[in-house]
Protein backbone atom coordinates (compact mmCIF):
# COMPACT_ATOMS: atom_id res chain seq x y z
CA UNK A 1 0.00 0.00 0.00
CA UNK A 2 2.93 2.54 1.16
CA UNK A 3 4.71 1.55 -2.22
CA UNK A 4 1.39 2.23 -4.49
CA UNK A 5 1.28 5.57 -2.70
CA UNK A 6 5.02 6.58 -3.30
CA UNK A 7 4.63 5.52 -7.01
CA UNK A 8 1.27 7.56 -7.60
CA UNK A 9 4.10 10.86 -7.08
CA UNK A 10 6.87 9.24 -9.66
CA UNK A 11 5.52 11.19 -12.93
CA UNK A 12 5.81 14.75 -10.65
CA UNK A 13 9.15 13.98 -9.26
CA UNK A 14 10.56 13.18 -12.83
CA UNK A 15 8.71 16.33 -14.55
CA UNK A 16 9.74 18.41 -11.39
CA UNK A 17 12.63 20.09 -12.52
CA UNK A 18 11.92 20.92 -15.82
CA UNK A 19 8.72 21.68 -14.76
CA UNK A 20 9.68 24.37 -12.12
CA UNK A 21 12.42 25.77 -14.53
CA UNK A 22 9.58 26.68 -16.71
CA UNK A 23 7.26 28.00 -14.03
CA UNK A 24 9.92 30.37 -12.79
CA UNK A 25 11.51 31.39 -16.21
CA UNK A 26 8.38 31.63 -17.99
CA UNK A 27 4.91 31.80 -16.00
CA UNK A 28 5.95 33.83 -13.53
CA UNK A 29 7.46 36.90 -15.64
CA UNK A 30 3.86 36.62 -17.19
CA UNK A 31 2.40 36.90 -14.15
CA UNK A 32 4.49 39.44 -13.19
CA UNK A 33 3.89 41.24 -16.38
CA UNK A 34 0.03 41.15 -15.69
CA UNK A 35 1.00 42.37 -12.19
CA UNK A 36 3.13 45.62 -13.55
CA UNK A 37 0.67 46.56 -16.09
CA UNK A 38 -1.95 47.46 -14.09
CA UNK A 39 0.76 49.52 -12.30
CA UNK A 40 2.15 53.17 -13.62
CA UNK A 41 5.95 51.33 -13.04
CA UNK A 42 8.00 53.30 -15.65
CA UNK A 43 11.89 54.66 -15.04
CA UNK A 44 10.60 57.54 -12.45
CA UNK A 45 8.38 55.15 -10.54
CA UNK A 46 11.26 52.29 -9.90
CA UNK A 47 10.17 51.53 -6.71
CA UNK A 48 7.09 53.48 -5.59
CA UNK A 49 5.08 52.64 -8.52
CA UNK A 50 0.94 52.18 -7.53
CA UNK A 51 -1.75 50.28 -8.79
CA UNK A 52 -3.39 51.96 -11.06
CA UNK A 53 -6.13 49.60 -12.52
CA UNK A 54 -6.78 48.85 -16.08
CA UNK A 55 -5.48 52.37 -17.53
CA UNK A 56 -2.81 51.08 -19.04
CA UNK A 57 -5.21 48.98 -21.00
CA UNK A 58 -7.68 52.09 -21.66
CA UNK A 59 -4.88 53.90 -23.11
CA UNK A 60 -3.82 51.57 -25.32
CA UNK A 61 -7.33 50.31 -27.31
CA UNK A 62 -8.80 53.82 -26.65
CA UNK A 63 -6.43 56.48 -27.10
CA UNK A 64 -5.62 56.44 -30.92
CA UNK A 65 -2.71 58.52 -31.29
CA UNK A 66 -0.34 55.95 -28.78
CA UNK A 67 0.30 54.32 -31.98
CA UNK A 68 -0.89 50.81 -31.14
CA UNK A 69 -3.47 50.45 -32.88
CA UNK A 70 -1.84 51.47 -35.46
CA UNK A 71 1.49 48.95 -34.88
CA UNK A 72 -1.73 46.09 -34.81
CA UNK A 73 -3.10 47.22 -37.76
CA UNK A 74 0.58 47.21 -39.60
CA UNK A 75 1.12 43.79 -37.65
CA UNK A 76 -2.17 42.30 -39.20
CA UNK A 77 -1.27 43.47 -42.91
CA UNK A 78 2.50 42.32 -42.76
CA UNK A 79 0.94 38.84 -41.39
CA UNK A 80 -1.10 38.20 -44.45
CA UNK A 81 0.93 39.88 -47.41
CA UNK A 82 3.50 37.92 -46.07
CA UNK A 83 1.39 34.67 -45.84
CA UNK A 84 -0.20 35.39 -49.06
CA UNK A 85 2.84 35.90 -50.96
CA UNK A 86 4.71 32.72 -48.91
CA UNK A 87 2.23 30.38 -50.23
CA UNK A 88 1.99 31.30 -53.70
CA UNK A 89 5.66 31.54 -54.26
CA UNK A 90 6.25 27.80 -52.38
CA UNK A 91 3.32 26.59 -54.29
CA UNK A 92 4.73 27.07 -57.63
CA UNK A 93 8.77 26.53 -56.39
CA UNK A 94 7.65 23.38 -54.80
CA UNK A 95 5.38 21.92 -57.93
CA UNK A 96 8.17 22.84 -60.55
CA UNK A 97 10.58 20.55 -57.95
CA UNK A 98 8.15 17.91 -58.46
CA UNK A 99 8.30 18.42 -62.21
CA UNK A 100 9.08 14.81 -63.41
CA UNK A 101 12.46 14.35 -65.03
CA UNK A 102 13.69 17.47 -63.19
CA UNK A 103 17.38 15.87 -62.28
CA UNK A 104 19.20 18.40 -60.57
CA UNK A 105 16.32 18.19 -58.20
CA UNK A 106 18.40 17.13 -54.94
CA UNK A 107 20.96 20.22 -55.89
CA UNK A 108 18.39 22.61 -56.28
CA UNK A 109 16.56 22.23 -52.86
CA UNK A 110 20.14 21.98 -50.79
CA UNK A 111 20.95 25.45 -52.39
CA UNK A 112 17.32 26.74 -51.89
CA UNK A 113 17.39 26.05 -48.19
CA UNK A 114 20.28 28.01 -47.52
CA UNK A 115 18.51 30.53 -45.63
CA UNK A 116 16.92 28.71 -43.47
CA UNK A 117 20.46 27.34 -42.30
CA UNK A 118 21.43 30.70 -41.92
CA UNK A 119 21.12 31.99 -38.36
CA UNK A 120 18.45 34.65 -38.85
CA UNK A 121 19.59 38.08 -37.25
CA UNK A 122 23.30 37.54 -39.32
CA UNK A 123 20.76 37.26 -42.91
CA UNK A 124 18.80 39.84 -41.23
CA UNK A 125 22.58 42.28 -40.94
CA UNK A 126 23.85 41.22 -43.97
CA UNK A 127 21.02 42.34 -45.89
CA UNK A 128 21.03 45.71 -44.23
CA UNK A 129 24.60 46.03 -44.75
CA UNK A 130 25.15 44.07 -48.01
CA UNK A 131 21.72 44.82 -49.91
CA UNK A 132 19.85 47.53 -48.53
CA UNK A 133 22.60 50.09 -48.03
CA UNK A 134 22.33 53.06 -49.57
CA UNK A 135 25.67 53.42 -50.99
CA UNK A 136 27.71 49.96 -51.44
CA UNK A 137 24.54 47.99 -51.16
CA UNK A 138 24.37 45.52 -53.91
CA UNK A 139 20.56 46.51 -55.15
CA UNK A 140 21.75 49.90 -55.42
CA UNK A 141 24.78 49.30 -57.53
CA UNK A 142 22.48 47.39 -60.08
CA UNK A 143 20.35 50.09 -60.03
CA UNK A 144 23.10 52.68 -60.81
CA UNK A 145 24.14 49.79 -63.52
CA UNK A 146 20.92 50.51 -65.01
CA UNK A 147 20.97 54.18 -65.04
CA UNK A 148 18.52 54.64 -62.12
CA UNK A 149 19.36 56.83 -58.99
CA UNK A 150 19.90 55.46 -55.51
CA UNK A 151 17.28 54.18 -53.50
CA UNK A 152 16.91 54.60 -49.51
CA UNK A 153 15.57 51.02 -49.16
CA UNK A 154 15.10 52.02 -45.39
CA UNK A 155 14.70 55.08 -44.81
CA UNK A 156 11.16 55.87 -45.55
CA UNK A 157 7.71 53.64 -44.24
CA UNK A 158 6.77 51.40 -47.42
CA UNK A 159 9.52 51.09 -48.94
CA UNK A 160 11.08 49.99 -45.37
CA UNK A 161 7.95 47.82 -44.98
CA UNK A 162 8.65 46.24 -48.46
CA UNK A 163 12.13 45.43 -47.71
CA UNK A 164 10.98 44.11 -44.34
CA UNK A 165 8.65 41.87 -46.52
CA UNK A 166 11.15 40.57 -48.76
CA UNK A 167 13.80 39.79 -46.03
CA UNK A 168 11.05 37.60 -44.40
CA UNK A 169 10.12 36.23 -47.55
CA UNK A 170 13.61 35.25 -48.34
CA UNK A 171 14.35 33.94 -44.69
CA UNK A 172 11.00 31.75 -44.60
CA UNK A 173 10.26 30.29 -47.73
CA UNK A 174 13.20 27.46 -47.79
CA UNK A 175 10.55 25.94 -44.60
CA UNK A 176 7.47 26.68 -46.64
CA UNK A 177 8.91 25.00 -50.00
CA UNK A 178 10.11 21.97 -47.79
CA UNK A 179 7.08 21.45 -46.47
CA UNK A 180 4.46 21.56 -49.88
CA UNK A 181 7.60 19.82 -51.45
CA UNK A 182 6.99 16.99 -48.67
CA UNK A 183 3.20 16.87 -48.97
CA UNK A 184 3.18 16.34 -52.75
CA UNK A 185 5.57 14.11 -52.90
CA UNK A 186 2.90 11.91 -50.57
CA UNK A 187 -0.47 12.49 -53.54
CA UNK A 188 -0.82 9.26 -55.05
CA UNK A 189 -0.03 9.65 -58.34
CA UNK A 190 -3.18 7.74 -59.31
CA UNK A 191 -5.04 10.92 -58.78
CA UNK A 192 -3.36 12.84 -61.24
CA UNK A 193 -3.31 9.96 -64.15
CA UNK A 194 -6.98 9.52 -63.71
CA UNK A 195 -7.59 13.18 -63.88
CA UNK A 196 -5.55 13.20 -67.38
CA UNK A 197 -7.72 10.27 -68.98
CA UNK A 198 -10.69 12.28 -68.30
CA UNK A 199 -8.58 15.15 -70.02
CA UNK A 200 -8.30 17.50 -66.86
CA UNK A 201 -5.56 20.37 -67.60
CA UNK A 202 -3.38 22.18 -65.05
CA UNK A 203 -5.10 24.31 -63.46
CA UNK A 204 -8.25 22.32 -62.99
CA UNK A 205 -5.65 19.29 -61.61
CA UNK A 206 -4.34 21.69 -58.90
CA UNK A 207 -8.00 23.09 -58.19
CA UNK A 208 -9.22 19.73 -58.12
CA UNK A 209 -6.56 17.44 -56.75
CA UNK A 210 -3.84 19.00 -55.61
CA UNK A 211 -5.37 21.98 -53.16
CA UNK A 212 -7.77 19.77 -51.28
CA UNK A 213 -4.99 16.90 -51.02
CA UNK A 214 -2.23 19.31 -49.59
CA UNK A 215 -4.60 21.24 -47.12
CA UNK A 216 -4.44 18.71 -44.27
CA UNK A 217 -0.81 17.76 -44.93
CA UNK A 218 0.39 21.49 -45.13
CA UNK A 219 -2.14 22.58 -42.13
CA UNK A 220 -0.08 22.14 -39.17
CA UNK A 221 2.75 24.10 -40.45
CA UNK A 222 1.04 27.05 -42.21
CA UNK A 223 -0.55 27.71 -38.20
CA UNK A 224 2.89 27.55 -37.15
CA UNK A 225 4.24 30.01 -40.19
CA UNK A 226 1.18 32.28 -39.30
CA UNK A 227 1.66 32.62 -35.45
CA UNK A 228 5.99 33.36 -36.26
CA UNK A 229 5.20 35.84 -39.16
CA UNK A 230 2.78 37.54 -36.64
CA UNK A 231 5.40 37.68 -33.80
CA UNK A 232 8.11 38.27 -36.12
CA UNK A 233 10.80 40.71 -34.17
CA UNK A 234 14.21 40.88 -35.71
CA UNK A 235 13.48 41.66 -39.42
CA UNK A 236 12.02 44.85 -38.28
CA UNK A 237 13.66 45.47 -35.51
CA UNK A 238 17.00 44.34 -36.89
CA UNK A 239 16.21 46.77 -40.32
CA UNK A 240 14.79 49.92 -39.21
CA UNK A 241 14.97 50.19 -35.33
CA UNK A 242 18.57 49.17 -34.12
CA UNK A 243 19.69 51.24 -30.90
CA UNK A 244 22.07 53.32 -32.78
CA UNK A 245 21.57 52.97 -36.20
CA UNK A 246 17.68 53.40 -36.87
CA UNK A 247 16.80 54.72 -40.42
CA UNK A 248 13.94 56.58 -39.50
CA UNK A 249 11.28 54.67 -41.04
CA UNK A 250 8.52 54.40 -38.48
CA UNK A 251 7.27 51.15 -39.45
CA UNK A 252 6.30 49.60 -35.46
CA UNK A 253 4.63 45.62 -35.34
CA UNK A 254 3.15 45.45 -32.07
CA UNK A 255 6.00 43.43 -31.01
CA UNK A 256 8.93 46.21 -31.60
CA UNK A 257 6.56 48.79 -30.08
CA UNK A 258 6.29 46.59 -26.88
CA UNK A 259 9.91 46.44 -26.64
CA UNK A 260 10.41 49.97 -27.52
CA UNK A 261 7.96 51.25 -24.79
CA UNK A 262 9.83 48.66 -22.44
CA UNK A 263 13.54 49.38 -22.92
CA UNK A 264 13.85 52.86 -25.03
CA UNK A 265 11.21 54.87 -23.71
CA UNK A 266 11.02 53.01 -20.41
CA UNK A 267 7.14 53.07 -20.02
CA UNK A 268 6.98 49.70 -18.16
CA UNK A 269 3.51 49.55 -17.46
CA UNK A 270 1.84 50.50 -20.39
CA UNK A 271 4.66 48.08 -22.56
CA UNK A 272 3.35 44.89 -20.01
CA UNK A 273 -0.40 46.03 -20.67
CA UNK A 274 0.36 45.72 -24.47
CA UNK A 275 2.44 42.37 -24.23
CA UNK A 276 -0.76 41.27 -22.10
CA UNK A 277 -3.19 41.96 -25.08
CA UNK A 278 -0.80 40.35 -27.58
CA UNK A 279 -0.88 37.29 -25.31
CA UNK A 280 -4.67 36.92 -25.26
CA UNK A 281 -4.84 37.45 -29.04
CA UNK A 282 -2.29 34.07 -29.52
CA UNK A 283 -4.15 32.52 -27.17
CA UNK A 284 -7.66 33.21 -28.50
CA UNK A 285 -6.35 32.51 -31.72
CA UNK A 286 -4.46 29.44 -30.83
CA UNK A 287 -7.38 28.09 -29.56
CA UNK A 288 -9.98 28.65 -32.31
CA UNK A 289 -6.76 27.30 -34.46
CA UNK A 290 -6.33 24.30 -32.52
CA UNK A 291 -10.06 23.57 -32.34
CA UNK A 292 -10.73 23.46 -35.76
CA UNK A 293 -7.66 21.58 -36.76
CA UNK A 294 -7.37 18.34 -34.76
CA UNK A 295 -10.50 18.95 -32.34
CA UNK A 296 -8.19 19.89 -29.68
CA UNK A 297 -6.44 16.67 -29.03
CA UNK A 298 -3.94 17.20 -26.90
CA UNK A 299 -3.08 13.50 -26.52
CA UNK A 300 -2.05 12.88 -30.11
CA UNK B 1 10.53 13.66 -82.49
CA UNK B 2 8.54 16.84 -81.88
CA UNK B 3 7.50 15.63 -78.65
CA UNK B 4 10.85 15.17 -77.34
CA UNK B 5 12.04 18.97 -78.43
CA UNK B 6 9.10 19.96 -76.90
CA UNK B 7 10.00 18.26 -73.73
CA UNK B 8 13.61 19.71 -73.61
CA UNK B 9 12.68 23.14 -74.04
CA UNK B 10 10.35 23.20 -71.04
CA UNK B 11 13.22 21.01 -69.08
CA UNK B 12 15.50 23.67 -69.99
CA UNK B 13 13.35 26.71 -69.23
CA UNK B 14 12.37 24.78 -65.90
CA UNK B 15 16.42 24.61 -65.37
CA UNK B 16 16.79 28.12 -66.19
CA UNK B 17 14.31 28.85 -63.55
CA UNK B 18 15.77 26.82 -60.39
CA UNK B 19 19.39 28.10 -61.21
CA UNK B 20 18.11 31.82 -61.55
CA UNK B 21 15.99 31.09 -57.98
CA UNK B 22 19.02 29.94 -56.80
CA UNK B 23 21.69 32.22 -57.11
CA UNK B 24 18.53 35.22 -56.23
CA UNK B 25 18.93 32.88 -52.90
CA UNK B 26 22.17 33.23 -51.92
CA UNK B 27 23.18 36.16 -53.55
CA UNK B 28 23.46 38.20 -50.17
CA UNK B 29 25.89 35.45 -48.98
CA UNK B 30 28.05 35.50 -52.23
CA UNK B 31 28.42 38.74 -52.06
CA UNK B 32 29.36 39.03 -48.41
CA UNK B 33 32.02 36.19 -49.31
CA UNK B 34 32.96 38.53 -52.21
CA UNK B 35 33.43 41.57 -49.31
CA UNK B 36 35.00 39.62 -47.11
CA UNK B 37 37.89 38.03 -49.56
CA UNK B 38 38.50 41.17 -51.63
CA UNK B 39 41.79 42.44 -51.18
CA UNK B 40 41.27 46.07 -52.53
CA UNK B 41 39.01 47.90 -50.52
CA UNK B 42 36.83 48.80 -53.48
CA UNK B 43 33.31 48.61 -52.21
CA UNK B 44 33.00 52.09 -51.55
CA UNK B 45 33.87 53.03 -55.56
CA UNK B 46 32.50 52.30 -58.52
CA UNK B 47 34.55 49.63 -59.84
CA UNK B 48 33.21 46.95 -57.49
CA UNK B 49 33.28 43.67 -58.79
CA UNK B 50 31.75 40.23 -57.59
CA UNK B 51 34.57 38.10 -58.27
CA UNK B 52 37.67 39.39 -56.25
CA UNK B 53 40.59 40.47 -58.21
CA UNK B 54 43.17 39.70 -55.77
CA UNK B 55 42.16 37.01 -52.63
CA UNK B 56 42.60 38.02 -49.41
CA UNK B 57 42.39 36.12 -45.80
CA UNK B 58 43.45 39.43 -43.85
CA UNK B 59 39.50 40.19 -42.83
CA UNK B 60 39.13 36.70 -41.20
CA UNK B 61 42.94 37.14 -39.59
CA UNK B 62 41.48 40.46 -38.73
CA UNK B 63 38.85 38.91 -37.16
CA UNK B 64 40.23 35.86 -35.35
CA UNK B 65 43.57 37.81 -34.02
CA UNK B 66 41.98 41.19 -33.51
CA UNK B 67 38.67 41.34 -32.44
CA UNK B 68 37.48 40.53 -29.24
CA UNK B 69 35.70 37.16 -31.09
CA UNK B 70 37.55 34.53 -29.36
CA UNK B 71 36.66 36.07 -26.78
CA UNK B 72 32.69 35.71 -28.09
CA UNK B 73 33.41 32.01 -29.41
CA UNK B 74 34.44 31.38 -25.59
CA UNK B 75 31.22 32.66 -23.89
CA UNK B 76 29.14 31.14 -26.61
CA UNK B 77 30.38 28.36 -26.32
CA UNK B 78 30.12 28.03 -22.00
CA UNK B 79 26.06 29.40 -23.18
CA UNK B 80 25.81 26.76 -25.24
CA UNK B 81 26.91 23.54 -23.58
CA UNK B 82 25.46 24.97 -20.09
CA UNK B 83 21.98 25.31 -22.13
CA UNK B 84 21.86 21.87 -23.87
CA UNK B 85 23.14 20.07 -20.91
CA UNK B 86 20.50 21.47 -17.97
CA UNK B 87 17.71 21.42 -20.58
CA UNK B 88 17.94 17.55 -21.57
CA UNK B 89 18.68 17.00 -17.78
CA UNK B 90 15.44 18.33 -17.20
CA UNK B 91 13.76 17.52 -20.16
CA UNK B 92 14.74 13.90 -20.80
CA UNK B 93 12.66 12.95 -17.46
CA UNK B 94 9.51 14.92 -18.07
CA UNK B 95 9.04 14.04 -21.35
CA UNK B 96 9.10 10.23 -19.82
CA UNK B 97 7.04 10.93 -17.01
CA UNK B 98 4.59 12.82 -19.54
CA UNK B 99 5.12 9.99 -22.32
CA UNK B 100 4.64 6.77 -19.75
CA UNK B 101 2.64 7.78 -17.08
CA UNK B 102 -0.85 9.13 -16.57
CA UNK B 103 -1.40 11.37 -13.84
CA UNK B 104 -3.89 13.55 -12.78
CA UNK B 105 -3.09 17.70 -14.29
CA UNK B 106 -1.41 15.90 -17.48
CA UNK B 107 -3.11 16.81 -20.58
CA UNK B 108 -3.78 20.18 -18.37
CA UNK B 109 -0.14 20.84 -18.35
CA UNK B 110 0.59 19.91 -21.36
CA UNK B 111 -2.02 21.89 -23.14
CA UNK B 112 -0.88 25.16 -21.23
CA UNK B 113 2.68 24.32 -22.28
CA UNK B 114 1.27 24.84 -25.89
CA UNK B 115 0.06 28.12 -24.84
CA UNK B 116 3.22 29.16 -23.13
CA UNK B 117 5.11 28.26 -26.03
CA UNK B 118 2.95 30.63 -28.03
CA UNK B 119 3.87 33.50 -26.02
CA UNK B 120 7.17 35.39 -27.21
CA UNK B 121 9.61 35.69 -24.18
CA UNK B 122 9.94 38.94 -25.65
CA UNK B 123 7.15 39.88 -24.15
CA UNK B 124 7.96 39.22 -20.64
CA UNK B 125 11.85 40.45 -21.22
CA UNK B 126 11.12 43.68 -18.35
CA UNK B 127 9.74 41.18 -15.88
CA UNK B 128 12.29 38.60 -16.33
CA UNK B 129 15.01 41.67 -15.83
CA UNK B 130 12.85 43.31 -12.74
CA UNK B 131 13.09 39.51 -11.34
CA UNK B 132 16.85 38.59 -12.26
CA UNK B 133 17.67 41.78 -10.74
CA UNK B 134 17.20 41.84 -6.82
CA UNK B 135 18.62 38.00 -7.10
CA UNK B 136 21.88 39.07 -8.58
CA UNK B 137 21.33 37.39 -11.98
CA UNK B 138 21.64 40.38 -14.60
CA UNK B 139 24.88 40.44 -16.01
CA UNK B 140 25.42 37.13 -14.99
CA UNK B 141 25.29 33.65 -17.70
CA UNK B 142 23.32 32.18 -15.31
CA UNK B 143 20.66 34.09 -15.37
CA UNK B 144 21.11 33.92 -19.49
CA UNK B 145 21.40 30.15 -18.80
CA UNK B 146 18.35 29.89 -16.98
CA UNK B 147 16.17 32.49 -19.83
CA UNK B 148 17.50 30.02 -22.36
CA UNK B 149 16.76 26.72 -20.55
CA UNK B 150 13.08 27.72 -19.53
CA UNK B 151 12.31 28.91 -23.36
CA UNK B 152 13.95 25.44 -24.72
CA UNK B 153 12.76 23.05 -22.00
CA UNK B 154 9.20 23.58 -22.94
CA UNK B 155 10.30 22.35 -26.90
CA UNK B 156 12.71 19.75 -25.36
CA UNK B 157 9.93 18.37 -23.68
CA UNK B 158 6.46 17.94 -26.30
CA UNK B 159 9.46 17.38 -28.95
CA UNK B 160 10.61 14.21 -27.00
CA UNK B 161 7.26 13.40 -25.67
CA UNK B 162 6.10 12.35 -29.09
CA UNK B 163 8.71 10.79 -30.10
CA UNK B 164 8.60 8.46 -26.65
CA UNK B 165 5.38 7.79 -27.60
CA UNK B 166 6.42 6.08 -30.98
CA UNK B 167 8.08 3.86 -28.74
CA UNK B 168 6.24 0.54 -28.01
CA UNK B 169 5.77 0.04 -24.27
CA UNK B 170 6.46 -3.73 -24.70
CA UNK B 171 10.26 -3.02 -25.37
CA UNK B 172 9.76 -1.75 -21.68
CA UNK B 173 7.60 -4.10 -19.94
CA UNK B 174 10.57 -6.59 -21.25
CA UNK B 175 12.97 -4.72 -19.46
CA UNK B 176 11.34 -4.71 -16.69
CA UNK B 177 10.83 -8.15 -16.40
CA UNK B 178 13.94 -8.57 -16.01
CA UNK B 179 14.71 -6.16 -13.70
CA UNK B 180 15.34 -2.86 -14.48
CA UNK B 181 14.22 -0.09 -12.86
CA UNK B 182 13.45 3.58 -14.06
CA UNK B 183 16.29 4.93 -14.61
CA UNK B 184 18.16 1.93 -16.49
CA UNK B 185 15.08 1.82 -18.70
CA UNK B 186 15.36 5.66 -19.66
CA UNK B 187 19.04 5.48 -19.97
CA UNK B 188 19.74 1.91 -21.24
CA UNK B 189 16.26 1.17 -23.48
CA UNK B 190 14.82 4.56 -24.11
CA UNK B 191 17.37 6.90 -24.83
CA UNK B 192 18.93 4.81 -27.48
CA UNK B 193 15.80 4.36 -29.01
CA UNK B 194 15.19 8.06 -29.12
CA UNK B 195 18.59 9.20 -29.81
CA UNK B 196 17.29 10.88 -33.20
CA UNK B 197 14.73 12.93 -32.00
CA UNK B 198 17.12 13.75 -28.64
CA UNK B 199 19.83 14.85 -31.10
CA UNK B 200 17.63 16.81 -32.84
CA UNK B 201 16.35 18.44 -29.53
CA UNK B 202 19.94 19.10 -28.85
CA UNK B 203 21.01 21.01 -31.88
CA UNK B 204 17.38 22.98 -31.98
CA UNK B 205 19.26 24.54 -28.40
CA UNK B 206 22.43 25.11 -29.85
CA UNK B 207 21.10 26.85 -32.54
CA UNK B 208 18.73 28.88 -30.68
CA UNK B 209 21.50 29.56 -28.35
CA UNK B 210 24.30 30.62 -30.93
CA UNK B 211 21.14 32.82 -32.46
CA UNK B 212 19.87 34.50 -29.48
CA UNK B 213 21.19 38.17 -29.49
CA UNK B 214 18.25 40.39 -27.50
CA UNK B 215 18.49 39.06 -24.21
CA UNK B 216 22.28 38.42 -24.53
CA UNK B 217 22.76 42.63 -25.28
CA UNK B 218 19.65 43.33 -22.89
CA UNK B 219 21.15 41.52 -20.21
CA UNK B 220 24.66 41.59 -20.37
CA UNK B 221 26.90 45.20 -20.28
CA UNK B 222 30.52 45.15 -21.49
CA UNK B 223 31.66 43.72 -24.56
CA UNK B 224 33.41 40.92 -23.17
CA UNK B 225 30.66 39.41 -21.80
CA UNK B 226 29.08 38.86 -25.41
CA UNK B 227 28.21 35.95 -26.83
CA UNK B 228 29.09 36.11 -30.55
CA UNK B 229 25.73 37.09 -31.64
CA UNK B 230 25.22 39.90 -29.17
CA UNK B 231 28.96 40.90 -30.15
CA UNK B 232 28.16 40.77 -33.80
CA UNK B 233 24.83 43.16 -33.23
CA UNK B 234 26.76 45.49 -31.23
CA UNK B 235 29.76 45.67 -34.10
CA UNK B 236 27.20 46.51 -36.63
CA UNK B 237 25.29 49.23 -34.61
CA UNK B 238 28.30 51.27 -33.46
CA UNK B 239 28.86 53.85 -36.35
CA UNK B 240 32.82 53.81 -35.42
CA UNK B 241 33.86 50.08 -35.80
CA UNK B 242 31.83 49.69 -38.74
CA UNK B 243 33.62 47.52 -41.37
CA UNK B 244 32.11 45.70 -43.91
CA UNK B 245 34.48 43.37 -45.03
CA UNK B 246 35.80 43.04 -41.07
CA UNK B 247 31.80 42.40 -40.75
CA UNK B 248 31.12 39.84 -43.28
CA UNK B 249 34.26 37.94 -42.22
CA UNK B 250 32.56 37.63 -38.84
CA UNK B 251 29.42 37.15 -39.23
CA UNK B 252 30.48 33.96 -42.53
CA UNK B 253 32.36 32.42 -39.63
CA UNK B 254 29.85 33.02 -37.26
CA UNK B 255 27.26 31.54 -39.89
CA UNK B 256 29.51 28.61 -41.01
CA UNK B 257 29.27 25.84 -38.03
CA UNK B 258 25.24 26.60 -38.04
CA UNK B 259 25.25 25.97 -41.66
CA UNK B 260 27.32 23.14 -41.49
CA UNK B 261 25.19 21.48 -38.42
CA UNK B 262 21.64 22.14 -40.24
CA UNK B 263 22.92 20.83 -43.63
CA UNK B 264 23.79 17.10 -41.68
CA UNK B 265 20.83 16.70 -39.83
CA UNK B 266 18.32 18.85 -42.44
CA UNK B 267 16.36 15.21 -43.07
CA UNK B 268 16.56 14.68 -39.51
CA UNK B 269 15.10 17.83 -38.47
CA UNK B 270 11.67 17.49 -40.52
CA UNK B 271 10.71 14.58 -39.53
CA UNK B 272 12.01 14.95 -35.96
CA UNK B 273 10.25 18.33 -35.47
CA UNK B 274 6.81 17.24 -37.20
CA UNK B 275 7.02 13.97 -35.15
CA UNK B 276 6.50 15.63 -31.72
CA UNK B 277 6.24 18.99 -31.79
CA UNK B 278 3.95 20.40 -34.61
CA UNK B 279 1.25 17.60 -33.85
CA UNK B 280 -1.43 18.12 -31.16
Amino acid sequence: MKKRGYKKFIPYIYSFPGLALIGLMIVFPILYTGYISLTNMNVYHWFDFQVIGFQNYMKALFVLDTGFLTAFGRTIVWTIVNMVLQMIIAFVIASLLNVEGLRLKGLYKTILMFPWAMPGYISILLWKMGMFNTEFGLLNHWLNKLGFANVHWLNSNNIAFASSVMVNLWLALPFMIMIIDGALQSIDKAYYESATIEGAGYFSKARKITIPLLRPIIAPAVVITIFTTFKQFDIIYLLTQQQGSKTGADIHTIITYTYEKAFVTNNYGYSSAISIIIFMILIIFSLTIRGRLKGGDVDA
Amino acid sequence: MHRRTKHRIKMSLLNLFFIVACLLCIVPILYTLSVSLNGTNNILSGSFSFIPKEVTFDNYKAVLFNKPYLLWLKNTLILVIATVTISLAVAIPAAYAFSRFRFIGRKTILYILIILNAFPSILSMFAIYRILMPMKLVNSYLGLILIYVGTMAIFGLWNMKGYFDTIPIEIEEAGKIDGANDFQLVTKLIMPLAKPSIIVTAVMIIIFVWNEYIFAVTFMTGAEKYTLAAGLYALQATQYTRNWPIFSAASLLTAIPILIIFLVIQKNMVSGLTAGGVKG
